[in-house]
């Protein structure tokens, strides 16, 4: 009986203090972002998006296919040329994959040639792994191929307690990135 | 879009090609061959249609005058920029779920060798809108549950979550505390061995849930912060006469959301970083006082603390853990004095620690073999307080647990276990076994 009521513990009170002072404004700045913010984001020199919709060829397909090793899953892809006047910089995929059990919404800059320039996550609705918005994890992705280096565990780190979310993401990445090998690559 | 069109066209197609498939089978040859002609020609202008489009599409892409950035930009909207958030194909209600059937054979004691359905869950979210959604587990434990069997039926997690546009996210109903690494990751394709490892089932019990309110947030620097304030320990259910208490101190007296003693609530906070890829460093709290103020309880002081520090490294092939727990309950030598004699006291301090290699050896299709080690040194009683000098109770071993083994998966959902593991204490407990798990 020396004392009523819920204490507070006195660790408590550091932790929060330390997660007050985490807290700076505008951290959350890449959440949520719409595709124009992003296409912006990735092309920041572009002087015109121009919508380049793909609806791709059972040969494309099955390319696309070899060159990623996943399937390719839809024929219609939303795609956006980044223009800077005549000059094409690349190309911007939108696109979505299950998580764990949502859907986590995210576009990806490519060079003409199919190199990844970066990745964006448009929206993310599970309750864990929020850590795959972290700009360190998506820097991984920069300058990589369909070719190599864009797999979990083989260039891409996973992240622990969101690898559901890493590996349906890094795969995303790696079929973009043989798609626009295969339909715009000269 | 056009696999979208397609799939809506599909039945329409199929109705049609059902209306004339027996119209065809009475036609004559000639027919046939003139309404076969009909399709390829419908077909060839189909895909004329088709080429023009493209056409007109990369046209437009090369040929059309520079604008400015944002009217062009408005022009992408009805292909590229609908809002992801108001995608439709977004699933609003999902069912998933995950169990688990064990096989135990004590190498010493085969005829205690035993097989076990050890949960069944099924889970249930449902999201109301693009912020707000409902998580819900249920669980089956030892396969059959009824008055005369030890199966056991739980409500795992059952709670609200509400997403705020300044990154929060805040939750209330009944969840999982995030303590340590297995405890909110604890599906059987998410941990290496047959069973959850010692330290986050007797020092950190498992699966440990309870009712309140959270907050979190995860911060762009890859450091995640929770905090809330929940149910805590229910130190009256505490029974000096069994052996519950020595095998998990906590996962005895815990309340998992049943008719919940709620006079002494509890804190809880966990930071966990994981700024550079691959790489988790964190630790979390949760402190309550756990007498509940019950009448004429010696116990109402005490207080139980429980507190880990975790880590996690994936470098390519391997997957490195390490996480040491400590928990102590305070104030409770009147309760010990009050039950001097009983062979379980309740203990002061417990602690343990454990670290983990995995390695993913072999990647063949959809299989994967990772072979691991584990090493853990735990203690469910490593002091008693209020009890005098000659009590027949003394604090418990270090226990150390060896465990080798592998994990086979199977695609992502399904995983084979097998390993074998070492007491240095109590070596009678030592086993080989198999498990079958799943996730989805």
């Amino acid at each position: 009986m020396r004392e009523q009521g819920n204490g507070i513990h006195p660790g408590l009170v550091v932790l929060v203090g330390t997660l007050a002072g985490t807290m700076a404004p505008g951290a959350f700045a890449t959440q949520y972002l719409s595709i124009e913010q992003a296409q912006q984001l990735m092309f920041p020199a572009a002087t015109a998006f121009r919508p380049a919709p793909v609806q791709l060829s059972s040969e494309q397909m099955h390319a696309m296919e070899t060159l990623s090793g996943l399937p390719a899953r839809s024929v219609g892809w939303r795609v956006t040329a980044a223009w800077q006047d005549a000059k094409l910089l690349g190309y911007v995929v939108q696109d979505d994959v299950i998580g764990k059990v949502e859907l986590i919404s995210y576009a990806v800059a490519l060079s003409p040639q199919g190199e990844v320039g970066q990745v964006e996550i448009l929206a993310y609705r599970e309750s864990h792994g929020f850590e795959i918005r972290n700009p360190a994890w998506r820097r991984q992705f920069v300058g990589k191929t369909a070719q190599a280096g864009l797999k979990v565990g083989e260039g891409i780190a996973n992240i622990s307690g969101a690898t559901l979310s890493c590996t349906h993401v890094t795969d995303g990445v790696r079929r973009i990135a043989a798609l626009v090998q295969v339909v715009f690559k000269a | 879009m056009m696999s979208l069109l397609s799939k809506r066209q599909l039945p329409h197609m199929l109705a049609a090609a059902f209306c004339v498939l027996p119209t065809l089978a009475q036609a004559s040859e000639a027919e046939l061959a003139r309404r076969l002609d009909q399709l390829a020609a419908e077909l060839q202008s189909v895909r004329a249609e088709l080429a023009a489009t493209r056409q007109q599409a990369a046209a437009a892409a090369i040929a059309a005058p520079v604008a400015p950035v944002a009217p062009v930009v408005a022009a992408t909207t009805p292909t590229a920029a609908a809002p992801a958030a108001d995608n439709p194909s977004a699933p609003q209600t999902v069912i998933g779920g995950y169990g688990e059937v064990n096989y135990n054979r004590p190498t010493k004691h085969a005829r205690d060798a035993q097989t076990d359905v050890r949960r069944v869950v099924i889970g249930v979210s449902h999201r109301f809108d693009e912020k707000t959604k409902l998580v819900t587990e249920f669980e089956w434990e030892h396969a059959v549950t009824s008055a005369g069997d030890r199966g056991e039926a739980a409500v795992e997690q059952a709670y609200i979550e509400r997403e705020f546009g300044n990154g929060l996210r805040a939750k209330a109903g009944l969840f999982l505390i995030p303590a340590g690494l297995l405890n909110t990751n604890h599906e059987p394709t998410a941990f290496y061995g047959v069973e959850r490892n010692f330290v986050e089932t007797a020092i950190i019990p498992s699966t440990w849930r309870e009712a309140g309110v959270g907050v979190s947030s995860t911060l762009e620097n890859g450091l995640t912060w929770d905090v809330g304030l929940t149910t805590g320990f229910d130190l009256g259910k505490w029974d000096a006469t069994s052996t519950d208490g020595r095998e998990s101190p906590l996962g005895s007296i815990h309340q998992e959301g049943q008719l919940a003693k709620s006079r002494d609530l509890a804190v809880h906070g966990a930071l966990n970083w994981r700024g550079v890829p691959g790489l988790l460093l964190g630790g979390s709290l949760f402190s309550g006082k756990a007498g509940q103020q019950s009448t004429d309880f010696a116990g109402n002081a005490a207080r139980v603390t429980i507190w880990d520090a975790h880590a996690r490294y994936t470098p390519g092939r391997w997957d490195l853990s390490a996480l040491y727990a400590r928990g102590s309950i305070s104030n409770a030598g009147n309760l010990n004095l009050a039950s001097l004699g009983s062979p379980n006291p309740i203990p002061s301090v417990f602690s343990g620690w454990y670290t983990q290699a995995a390695f993913r050896a072999v990647q063949s299709g959809d299989y994967t073999l990772s072979p691991f080690v584990r090493y853990e040194r735990f203690n469910t009683a490593q002091a008693y307080a209020g009890l005098p000098a000659g009590s027949d109770a003394v604090p418990g071993p270090n226990e150390k647990v060896v465990t080798v083994g592998a994990n086979l998966r199977v695609g992502e959902g399904v995983v084979l276990k097998a390993d074998y593991q070492k007491f240095s204490e109590d070596t009678t407990r030592d086993r080989l076994n198999l498990g079958l798990g799943y996730a989805f």
